[in-house]
């Protein structure tokens, strides 16, 4: 893992299925692991994640987590997160505090803009180890 | 053609942001005079005059939530989509967007 405070950046990662992914975002951002699992899920039914092909954005504002987080995942290998949603190769999932700071949430609402930009998300998808971890603290440090 | 709009989706952090920028990038791309009003969760942003809404010759409402504001675009016509159609097919929406008026005309 390689970021600090709200972006962190995972290369490799070896998840197989999105409930994987929902059981590990819960289990390292919260005490209650069931409840944010439920969010995700119950998210999940008003509207599909899936923002570009290969890319998926799970999302929840939740009062059970502690700290607002955005947490990028290169798989080692692409899954299908559903049958809509196939071949997913990144995921980009957000945790939101309940009631976070304004200016946390204007930082966020600005890396949400930049993912409408093609030319990034390919830049996420297809970049190097070292470059992809760099592009997301570059994007920290730019707007810290 | 001059395109309006208010973006909002139900957590109010994600597709609001990313559906207002894929939007105004597709309208101005296909040569539009395009604003994006965001609903989220920091509140309003890039919020209409009543200039640009008089202008406007149609409305893009992206919305999974109810937009607040909406009898502002009382006699205008608007198309109503998930925010998820933004995101997903912009290019596709502002195309159907131009079919819209041409029929109109």
């Amino acid at each position: 893992m390689v970021g600090k405070n709200l972006f962190q950046s995972y290369f490799d990662s070896h998840f197989q299925t999105k409930e994987d992914v929902y059981e590990w975002i819960a289990e390292h951002t919260s005490q209650q692991r069931l409840t944010v699992i439920d969010q995700f899920e119950e998210r999940e039914k008003a509207g599909s994640f899936l923002i570009a092909e290969h890319v998926v954005l799970p999302h929840i504002e939740s009062e059970e987590v502690e700290e607002s987080q955005i947490m990028m995942f290169r798989l080692a290998k692409p899954f299908d997160w559903d049958q809509e949603s196939t071949d997913v190769q990144l995921i980009i999932a957000l945790v939101l505090k309940k009631d976070e700071e304004i200016g946390t949430k204007k930082k966020i609402s600005l890396f949400m803009r930049s993912l409408a930009d093609e030319a990034f998300i390919d830049e996420l998808l297809h970049a190097e180890e070292t470059t992809f971890h760099q592009k997301i603290i570059q994007f920290q440090e730019e707007r810290s | 053609m001059k395109i309006i709009g208010v973006a909002a989706c139900t957590v109010g952090i994600a597709h609001t942001y990313i559906a207002q920028e894929k939007l105004e990038n597709a309208g101005k791309k296909a040569g539009h005079e395009i604003s994006i009003e965001t609903q989220g969760t920091i509140g309003t942003e890039n919020e209409l005059s009543a200039k640009q809404i008089q202008e406007a010759d149609i409305v893009i409402l992206a919305a999974d939530v109810k937009v607040s504001g909406r009898d502002r675009f009382e006699g205008k016509r608007v198309i109503q989509v998930p925010t998820e159609v933004a995101v997903k097919s912009p290019n596709k929406l502002i195309k159907k967007v131009e079919e819209v008026m041409a029929q109109k005309q």
